[in-house]
This record gives structure tokens, C-alpha cells and sequence, in this order.
């Protein structure tokens, strides 16, 4: 088990440092930069752009600049932001908690509601329920997010009146009920997709277990339908199911990233969205990071609770 | 970590013997093949639906300006200079079904290239190769797309980059399964003692038997393109005006969405229509084809 | 920038300047004359009296975030809604463009002694009794060690045109200050009235003033101090009981960063925010927004105008008679009525028309498509096969470029690609992000024409040298902002002596003659000045549209609601 864990650690650095180098040469390589904000208002002189152009180190070669970054990265330090001149970390946690809080909130309600959609189609297959759950996930899986939050904006926002268009709370206000209310919005719009995932895997995986020896040994004895499926089918088949919320992360928060656009939620999806827009680099490069480490823990930690659900899977295997 | 979670998802399971296999093909089957005829529909539609319109996509006339859909001689209504949606409508279906197709086309090469590589040679070449796939796959595919857009000047041929940029990966990763364990196969062997250049066994012996899921791929592959070029253009990076696609029409439409909503439901809903189709139809050959296959 | 839908500018960055609004009258409850930060206010009858201590907060919705908040650090404009609030400057000046004093006792000017030897010697008077928002008392010192800092090497600051020329700081008593010019520049007065004075107490002890602690939370001498910051969301201020000026009135100030401009009208028809200033109410939204109960909205000239920027080295945007040619077919009535609704005007020359140097004599523009085909006729553009003109072998065609996702802009570009194919010049669209348009693209020139929003002059004053010298063309070496690349020896000579003078009559007769000839010459194709729309709720008393402020909280520290 520790050397799993071990080979598997030393395989997340690797590839944090590719992720590293493929993230800071995109960026650098782009045409445009951190000043041209300043730039488009001009009041500043070209003078004054050279100036801090060389104050940030940016006219130095690129792999000089890589090198700093890396060995202030590995030293704990993530820089500063262009922006606000604050440490990148600081800037990040900032973020990360409408972001957590939109991301949970709305995989807790896929879980339910896509594990009993799931449910009720692996139990009552090819039922018109089923059948219309089937379609209905995969429209859920080809409707544009943002579309769908625009959608919803304009339904219950504008039309109806009953959700606010944007926003984390009210402000003067930020009650538990103020928040719960701005949270519906966004958590449906970014749950639509997970939900999906969850009652295709969930519906697949009831079929597993349904099918499975003990499973039809159980009903030869004797024993009640209900019973069994609560029992012996769901828990066996919950298991695997977890293994997909750690392997949805990406997904998620790609989603996160839409919908916070959407509802002007100050989450880690504005934030990354804003600061590339303003070429603002070490933020950029934190997120980054950020994400690919809480993707890597993700995937880790399907992998090591799809071998506790399943000791068969070979841990050789990727 | 792609737009497409059914890409992203854990392997499909194989269903029992008792199901009714019939049932379920059937019912697969309809859905695929509803999939199938909308998006020949669709691409008729758009091939030659502009010439037997009146109006040019492209044609401003500033009086007709924010026609309501079926209230005049604009079938579909206006846009807020006086364009004909329905003309510009089919035009962006070419656009975007061509940019979903021609993404597909090279995501689909550099995957199977960087597949076959890694899955034949294994050892360093192939751990390299697949290291860096899994790196691209730590970036969520919004944030891969956004950094990489920073990159390039939109327009056509570079969003089509784009998009193929950030989705060969998981293509990547199902052929270089397929061709790994296919290796193995006896028939593999055999060409490689039969003196076979490598390139040949790669081509002629292993590619064809891994057309399968490379085949459901691809399929789920334009889906996922046509849904990534809308979040480009949502996000600003789109293809520039004139030439209209269903994602800058979206695009343009949000700040018209209280005074004129159908200018963003109808490119939304031509979205949505495009991309369930290609996924029932990915899902419908996926059953067909391999009901095991094993999707990442 | 991130761009989201908007309607006249991307989200993502400011426009190129939409600044320095002008006052106009507010609708039925009369215009509210200005007296000058600090003075008594003539307010109209049905105003009720300033509360007698500070009451209630306003919550202002901002489309882009304040991000910096050292005054002297490289910032865009939002972050001086933040600045204006905390800091004071000597001397600000008034809707009218009078300067009033804030932290000096009076203008220096030749006349009261505070500015001679032709411009060469400075003195200033500071004001007795002001204290930062530590106790503190305020000054000559703190004067001194701003304009200090700004030059000091390995300082980041924003921008050292005209102080460069500072020397020998003297501070002469607690409350004075005297310094000498290494050369006139008239435009200085203006430039310090937009020169925020941080504390040298605080700022001293840091190690680098670069990444100073007071970077994130400033202190200063404003109605406003410092309260918390939300990154990505908003910011609070709180009122300063001690400001030496009237007021504050309001107990908090909310700054709400709402990423788009559409979302943010969103927020303030349903009351989530109580005013919008800055990039404003989209054009498309101004007829709804109008008809808001409970709700005022106002249209305000700024001194932006919406040009149409050629580089003057393009092969075929080089021959003038292309560009009288393209003005001449470019159709900018349509374009304001109906792209933005009417809203903003039209105009001929570059300086604002609310300013003192402004030319109300020039040529007025016609939409002439005829005229434009003979002008192209006459100067050897023919007519190809394709339909479009050719002159020796080079074909009429170029790009425009601007800002993706500015919704309205991208029409206005579409109903010019149309006019103008229809004498014969082959336009193309080619926009870019923000972060790559406003990059090397434009400093270097490196575009073929441009759209472009801003302001061609030195804070409040009309020099436009940094925009149209010969010696200011980032792309041949030189230190300014002359993307174009013109070059005009009448010019230039004209530019200097607007700057060595310090008479106002003289000046104005030297601006004129600019104006005709950037009227005549093209260097750059007027469209519109800009009227951006504002909005806030009823009941706010004290809001008032500065032409001369760069955002139109310049004097919130006198706002308050009407009980």
C-alpha cells in the first residue's frame, strides 16, 4: 500500500512540474501582457511601461524566469500578483471558498438526485420513467452550462422574480437564508451536468450488482425485493459511485468556472478568468497548480477507494 | 476533465444476459438513429438551406432590426443590426458543424499518432508520452482552453486548433489501451516475426482493430468541439464578426436577453439539438460496436 | 476583462479611458452647482439638510475591480474610485474646470506669487488642521516624500510625466513646500491635481514601498478610511469623523465589482446596487433604464471620444486622401442613433467639447458616398474587377481592429465594413482579447487601424502632445503615446509652445490652430464623444457628474439619502 502511495506521489511531482512548464510557457508565449491594461488608458507614457516592464523582470529570457518561479515555488513562495500586489496563495484562498461552497453544494445535490434517478431506472429498466431519464441526461450532457444559467437567470430571475440574478449574498445583509437563496441558482445550473454523470454511472453500476451471484442467491432464497435492494444492491453499488466524484473534479471545476461567470459569483472561475484576461501571471500559474493538485488528489483518491470497494483492480494499472 | 463528462466518466459496465438485449438495442437504436437523421438534417440544412433564402446572412438592414421570430417576412426574425437569424443561423451551423468536424479530424490524428506511439513502444517513449497526456488532462479543459487562447488570434483555423489542442488527450488514452493490449495479441506477434517495420505492424495490424472505439470517439469527439467553440465564444476568446457560428450568435445575444430572449434561444437550442444528437449517436455505437469497451 | 456579454465596452478592461465626465443637469431636481470639495454646496430647495452625523451606506456597482490601492502605483481608472475616496490631492478640480484647493491653501499661479520665473519656480501653501486617518498631523514632508517617491528609481510609479522634471523639493515651513522645473510645462497644475499624497510616516518604514503593507490597506486623509476588502466581490469604507472637509455624510461606502456589464444594470434595476458610475449603463439598456420607478438615470459627456485610429505607415491608411475618403463615407449618424441609441455626440475634433481649448469652428463631417468615390477617383484608387479600388498595384483593403466582445462596437464595425465596400474599400474585422490588443499590438504600433475609446489630453489639461508629437512614437524610440505614428513639424512646434505657455487666451489660439489641422490632416477619425450613461437610486442627494474627475465619486464624501 505505501508503495503505491509512494510511486503514485512521485508520479503526481512529475507531473506537476510538466503541468508547470506546459502552463508557464503558454502563458509567457502569448502575444500581449500584464501591462497592457495600463497601456489602453493612455495616460501612461511608453517610458513608464518599459520601466515597469524591467521592474517585474519580464524582459529577462524565459527560461531565467521559469527557473525563479520554480525555486520560489519549491520554496513555498507563489508570488505576487500583478494585480493587487498580494501573495498568490492569499489571493487563492480568497476565492476558493464560494467555490467550495458552490462545488459541494451542487454535488451533493447531483448525488441525490442523480442516484435516485439512477436508481429507479437500473430498478424499473425500460420503463417510460427510464427511457425519459435517458434522454433527458444525455440533453443535460449537451446543453451549453451557460446557456442553461442564462436560461435560468431569465426564467426566475427576470421572469418570475424568485432568484437573484448574481451575486453571494446581499450585501448589508449575508443571513444564512440570504445566502441559501443566492446559492439555488448556481447550484442547479452547475449540478445539471453532474447529475447526469451520477444517474448514467449510478443506473450501470445498480445493473452490476443486480446481476451479480449474490444478488440472485439472495432472491432464490427467498428473501424480500425490497430488502435485497437495499441491502445488498445499493451499498455495493454506491461504492464504486464514489470513486466518480473524485474523477469529476476537472469537470467540475470547469463548470464552476461557467457558472460563476454567470451568476457573478467571486469564485476561483472569475478569478482565473479575470486574471487572464489581465495577463496576470503568478495568479494564473497558482491556479494552476492549484487545480492540477486538487485534480491529482481527486483521481488519487478514486483510485484508492475504487481498490477498498473493489480489491481486485490491480494496482499496477493506471 | 473534459466538457463532455460522458468522456469523462468511469468505464461503462456490460449489462446481463437476462436484460432483453433486443429491448435495449432497440430503444438504442431509436435514439441513434434519431440522432443520426437530425444531424444529416442539419448539415443539409445548412449546406443548402442559405441558398433558397431571400435574405444573405451577412445583409444589414437597420429598419428590421429586432423582428420577433414568425411576425413578418423574417421566418426566424432579426438581430439588432436587421440580419436574418435564419440565415445566419445555417451559415453558423456551417461554421460550427465544420469546426466541431474539422477539430475532430485532427484531435482525432494527434491522439491516434500519440496513442499507437505510446501504446506500441511503451518503455520511455511511451511512459513520456503518456506522462504528458496526463499532465494536459491536470488542467480542466476550460482552463486548458482559456490559457490556450491567450495564445492565438481567433479566428476559424486557429479555434479549430484550439479545440483539437485540448481534446486529443482522452483519444489518446482509449487507443493507447487498446493498441497496449493488442500488442500482446498473437496476430501482433506474429507480424513482428514475420519481420514487419514497425510503422507497418502500427498501420496495417493494430490500427484496424482498434477502430472501434476510435470510431465511438470520434463521434463524441465533434460533440464535445461544437460545445467547446460555444464556451469560447461565451468567454470572448470566439470566432470574430462577420462570420456568424451558434456560439458568437449566443455570445452576442446575453444583453438582449430581457428585451429580446429569442436571440439567444434559438442558437442555444440549435446547440443543444447538434450535440445530444452526436452523443446519441456516439452512445448508440458504442453499444453496437463493443458494448465492453472501456471508456476513460 | 474578462469578457462577458456587455454592451458598449469589454468588461475586461477599462475603455480605453471613459473618463472625466461633465456635469449636466440632472433632470427635475436641478443641477447642483459645484462650489469645490470641502465648501458648502448650493443645494436646490427640495433638498433636505446632511444628517447630523454619519448615516446609512451607499453601495456602488463597479463592472471592472479596484485592485491597486497605492495612488501612485500603476492602476487603471476604477482604482481612483478607491483613491478619491481615501487620499486628497493639493488642488482638484470642479465640474466648470476650475481648480479648487483640497490640501493646498491656494493655487499657485503667477499671479499670487506661487509660480515664477516662468514656470521654472514652485511654491505651495498647504492647509493647516488636516491629519491622516492615524492622527497624524499632515505635512509639507508628506508632499515632499510623494513627489519624491515618484521618481525614485526601483519605485514602480504609475507614471512620471512631469514630475520627471521636479527638482530641489525644499520644504520651507510645516506647511510649505517649494521646488523648481527643469523646464515649463504648463500642464503640470493639471497633473497634480490628479497626484494623490500618502503618508511618508508609514511609507518610510517600509522596507520597499513596492510591497508595502499600506499597499493593502492605505491610509490617507479622505472622508473614507480603509475598512475590508472581499477580493473579487467588493470593498468597504468607513467614514472618516476627523476629514477636514464637510462631510462624510454616509457611515459606509460598498464598491461592488459586478464582472459585466449587463449583470451589473441587472443588479441595479433590482436594487442590489445603488448607483453605477464608470463604464455605466449599456447604450441598449439607456430607453428601459429611463423608465426604472425609483430610479435616475443620466446621461453624461465625457471627454472620451470613439475614434476611428489609423497607423499612418499602413501603405494604403498613409495616403490622406483614403482617410477623407473613408470619413467622408463612414456613416456616424447611423452609428450613434442607432447603434447607440442616440446617446452620445457627434464630433469633429479631439479635444472634448466642454473644454476651454475646444474648436467649435471646425469643417462639420457629411456622409457623402459620392464625394468619398470622387476623392478616391481623383487620387488614382480604381475600381477592379473584385469591385475593389487598386492604386499601383496595392490593393484598398485593411483590418480594424478592436476590444473582442464589446457587443456594440462589433455592429458599428459591421455597418462600416458595409458602407464602405460600397466605395470600393475592402475593410476586414480583425479583434483581439484585451491583454493582446492594448500589448505590443498597439504600443508598437502594430495594427492597421484601430477603434478606439479615449481621451486626448493630460489629465484636465488640452495638451495632447503625448499623442501627437513626432517625438513621442513608441515605435521610432520615442516616449509617449503616438500610436499612429504622425508626424507633422507644424505640429510639433505648435505642441511646444502650448506647453511653455502659461496663458490661457494664447494657448487657446494655439490649440485651435491644432485642431484644424488634425481636422484637415486625419491622423485620426473622430466619431463620437462620449455620453455615457449613469444611474442611482432616488434619494441620493449629492452625486454630481465631473467632466474633470476621472470617476464620479470625486465628491462622495458629500452624498447622503434624503430621509
Amino acid at each position: 500500500m505505501s508503495g503505491f502511495l509512494l510511486q503514485r506521489l512521485m508520479q503526481a511531482i512529475l507531473l506537476l512540474l510538466i503541468v508547470s512548464m506546459i502552463g508557464f510557457a503558454i502563458l509567457h508565449l502569448a502575444p500581449g501582457g500584464p501591462l497592457s491594461q495600463f497601456a489602453a488608458g493612455g495616460e501612461m507614457n511608453q517610458e513608464d511601461l518599459d520601466r515597469i516592464i524591467e521592474q517585474l523582470g519580464l524582459n529577462r529570457p524565459l527560461p531565467v524566469q521559469y527557473a525563479e518561479w520554480l525555486w520560489r515555488m519549491l520554496s513555498g513562495d507563489w508570488g505576487l500578483s500583478y494585480r493587487d500586489q498580494q501573495p498568490v496563495l492569499h489571493i487563492i484562498a480568497g476565492h476558493l471558498g464560494p467555490t467550495l461552497e458552490l462545488m459541494l453544494s451542487s454535488t451533493l445535490l447531483a448525488m441525490l438526485i442523480g442516484a435516485w434517478i439512477g436508481i429507479i431506472g437500473a430498478v424499473k429498466r425500460y420503463s417510460l420513467f427510464d427511457s425519459i431519464a435517458t434522454i433527458g441526461t444525455m440533453i443535460a450532457l449537451s446543453i451549453p452550462t451557460f446557456w442553461f444559467g442564462l436560461v435560468v437567470i431569465y426564467v426566475f430571475s427576470v421572469g418570475l422574480g424568485w432568484l437573484p440574478s448574481g451575486n453571494r449574498f446581499t450585501i448589508g445583509d449575508g443571513s444564512f437564508l440570504n445566502r441559501l437563496h443566492h446559492l439555488v441558482g448556481p447550484c442547479i445550473v452547475l449540478a445539471l451536468v453532474s447529475t447526469a454523470v451520477w444517474s448514467r454511472y449510478m443506473r450501470s453500476s445498480m445493473l452490476d450488482v443486480i446481476n451479480q451471484d449474490f444478488v440472485r442467491t439472495a432472491r432464490a432464497k427467498g428473501v424480500p425485493e425490497r430488502q435485497i435492494l437495499m441491502k445488498h444492491v445499493l451499498r455495493n453499488a454506491l461504492l464504486p459511485m464514489i470513486t466518480i466524484t473524485g474523477l469529476h473534479v476537472p469537470s467540475l471545476l470547469s463548470g464552476a468556472l461557467v457558472t460563476e461567470t454567470v451568476f457573478t459569483w467571486p469564485g476561483m472561475g472569475r478569478l482565473f478568468l479575470d486574471s487572464i484576461s489581465y495577463r496576470d501571471y503568478p495568479v494564473v500559474m497558482g491556479i494552476l497548480m492549484f487545480t492540477a493538485v486538487m485534480v491529482l488528489l481527486g483521481s488519487l483518491l478514486a483510485d484508492l477507494l475504487y481498490g477498498v470497494a473493489d480489491p481486485r483492480i490491480a494496482r499496477s494499472g493506471r | 476533465m473534459s466538457l463532455d463528462p460522458t468522456l469523462d466518466a468511469l468505464p461503462a459496465r456490460a449489462e446481463g444476459f437476462w436484460n432483453s438485449r433486443g429491448m435495449r438495442r432497440f430503444r438504442r437504436h431509436k435514439l441513434a438513429v434519431f440522432g443520426a437523421v437530425t444531424i444529416i438534417l442539419m448539415t443539409l440544412a445548412c449546406v443548402f438551406g442559405p441558398m433558397l433564402l431571400p435574405y444573405s446572412d451577412t445583409f444589414i438592414d437597420i429598419r428590421q432590426r429586432f423582428a420577433p421570430p414568425f411576425s413578418g417576412p423574417h421566418i426566424l426574425g432579426t438581430d439588432p443590426l436587421g440580419r436574418d437569424i435564419l440565415a445566419r443561423l445555417l451559415m453558423a451551423g456551417r461554421i460550427s458543424l465544420a469546426v466541431g468536424f474539422c477539430a475532430m479530424v485532427l484531435a482525432m490524428g494527434i491522439g491516434i499518432a500519440v496513442g499507437v506511439a505510446a501504446g506500441y513502444y511503451q518503455g520511455v517513449i511511451g511512459a513520456a508520452l503518456m506522462r504528458f497526456v496526463d499532465a494536459m488532462l491536470c488542467f480542466p479543459t476550460i482552463f486548458l482552453l482559456l490559457a490556450i487562447s491567450a495564445l492565438i488570434q481567433p479566428s476559424v483555423p486557429s479555434i479549430v486548433m484550439l479545440i483539437a489542442m485540448t481534446s486529443w488527450m482522452e483519444v489518446a488514452r482509449v487507443v493507447e489501451a487498446q493498441i497496449r493490449s493488442l500488442r500482446t495479441r498473437e496476430f501482433a506477434q506474429a507480424a513482428v516475426a514475420m519481420g514487419s517495420s514497425n510503422i507497418r505492424i502500427m498501420v496495417r495490424e493494430l490500427l484496424p482493430n482498434a477502430i472501434a472505439p476510435i470510431v465511438v470517439a470520434a463521434t463524441l469527439n465533434v460533440a464535445h468541439a461544437i460545445l467547446a467553440e460555444s464556451y469560447i465564444s461565451f468567454l470572448g476568446y470566439g470566432i470574430q464578426p462577420p462570420t456568424p457560428s451558434w456560439g458568437n450568435m449566443l455570445e452576442n445575444a446575453q444583453s438582449y436577453l430581457t428585451s429580446a430572449p429569442w436571440l439567444a434561444i434559438i442558437p442555444g437550442a440549435a446547440i443543444t439539438l447538434a450535440v445530444t444528437s452526436f452523443n446519441f449517436v456516439g452512445d448508440g455505437l458504442r453499444d453496437a460496436l463493443d458494448p465492453r469497451m472501456d471508456l476513460p | 476583462m474578462t469578457k462577458i456579454s456587455d454592451g458598449s465596452v469589454t468588461s475586461a478592461f477599462p475603455m480605453p479611458a471613459i473618463h472625466r465626465r461633465d456635469m449636466l443637469a440632472l433632470g427635475a431636481g436641478g443641477l447642483l452647482a459645484a462650489t469645490g470639495l470641502g465648501s458648502a454646496r448650493a443645494q436646490t430647495k427640495a433638498a433636505p439638510p446632511p444628517p447630523s452625523k454619519p448615516t446609512g451606506q451607499v453601495v456602488v456597482g463597479l463592472s471592472q475591480e479596484p485592485t491597486a490601492f497605492n495612488p501612485l502605483m500603476p492602476g487603471i481608472e476604477v482604482d481612483e474610485t478607491v483613491w478619491m475616496q481615501i487620499f486628497n490631492t493639493m488642488w482638484v478640480a470642479d465640474p466648470k474646470g476650475n481648480l479648487m484647493p483640497d490640501l493646498a491653501r491656494e493655487i499657485p499661479s503667477e499671479a499670487n506669487g506661487g509660480i515664477s520665473e516662468g514656470g521654472l519656480a514652485w511654491k505651495v501653501k498647504l492647509r493647516p488642521g488636516v491629519t491622516w486617518h492615524d492622527g497624524t498631523p499632515f505635512t509639507a514632508e508628506d508632499v515632499k516624500y510623494t513627489l519624491e517617491l515618484i521618481n525614485a528609481p526601483g519605485f514602480k510609479a504609475r507614471t512620471r510625466v512631469g514630475h520627471a522634471f521636479v527638482k530641489d523639493i525644499k520644504v520651507t515651513g510645516p506647511l510649505e513646500i517649494s521646488w523648481r522645473m527643469e523646464k515649463a510645462y504648463a500642464p503640470y497644475l493639471a497633473l497634480l491635481s490628479n497626484t494623490f499624497i500618502v503618508p511618508k510616516h508609514i511609507l518610510e518604514k517600509a522596507a520597499d514601498p513596492n510591497t508595502a503593507p499600506f499597499n493593502q490597506t492605505p491610509v490617507g486623509t479622505g472622508p473614507f478610511k480603509w475598512g475590508t476588502r472581499t477580493p473579487g466581490d467588493n470593498i468597504q469604507l468607513v467614514a472618516n469623523d476627523k476629514f477636514h472637509g464637510k462631510g462624510p455624510y454616509l457611515e459606509r461606502a460598498v464598491l461592488k465589482y459586478v464582472p459585466d456589464q449587463t449583470a451589473l444594470y441587472a443588479q441595479f434595476r433590482t436594487g442590489q446596487v445603488d448607483l453605477i458610475i464608470g463604464t455605466g449603463i449599456p447604450a441598449n439598456f439607456y430607453a428601459e433604464a429611463v423608465k426604472l420607478p425609483g430610479r435616475k438615470v443620466v446621461k453624461i459627456p465625457s471627454a472620451s471620444l470613439e475614434m476611428l485610429m489609423p497607423n499612418l505607415e499602413h501603405p494604403v491608411l498613409k495616403d490622406k486622401a483614403v482617410r477623407k475618403a473613408l470619413y467622408a463615407s463612414l456613416n456616424k449618424q447611423a452609428i450613434i442613433d442607432i447603434i447607440y441609441y442616440g446617446l452620445h455626440i457627434p464630433t469633429e475634433s479631439f479635444t472634448p467639447q466642454d473644454s476651454w481649448a475646444y474648436n467649435p469652428n471646425l469643417p462639420k463631417h457629411v456622409y457623402d458616398p459620392a464625394l468619398a468615390n470622387k476623392i478616391l477617383d481623383e487620387a488614382g484608387w480604381k475600381r477592379s474587377g473584385s469591385g475593389t479600388r487598386m492604386k499601383d498595384g496595392v490593393p484598398l483593403t485593411f483590418a480594424v481592429s478592436t476590444t473582442t466582445g464589446a457587443a456594440l462596437r462589433e455592429q458599428a464595425q459591421q455597418l462600416m465594413m458595409q458602407d464602405w465596400a460600397q466605395i470600393g474599400a475592402k475593410m476586414t474585422i480583425n479583434n483581439m482579447p484585451a491583454a493582446v490588443i492594448w500589448g505590443e499590438f498597439y504600443t508598437r504600433s502594430k495594427f492597421e487601424s484601430l477603434i478606439v475609446g479615449t481621451a486626448f489630453r493630460t489629465v484636465i489639461d488640452p495638451d495632447p502632445a503625448a499623442r501627437f508629437a513626432s517625438d513621442a512614437i513608441p515605435a521610432k524610440n520615442g516616449s509617449g503615446a503616438n500610436q499612429m505614428q504622425w508626424q507633422n513639424a507644424e505640429v510639433d512646434k505648435l505642441l511646444k509652445d502650448g506647453q511653455t505657455t502659461f496663458d490661457q487666451e494664447k494657448r487657446k489660439a494655439i490649440y485651435w490652430k491644432l485642431q484644424e489641422i488634425a481636422r484637415e490632416e486625419l491622423p485620426i477619425l473622430p466619431i463620437y464623444q462620449y455620453a455615457p450613461v449613469e444611474g442611482y437610486k432616488e434619494g441620493l442627494i449629492g452625486y454630481e457628474p465631473n467632466v474633470n474627475a476621472r470617476q464620479n465619486t470625486w465628491n462622495m464624501g458629500s452624498w447622503y439619502w434624503a430621509r
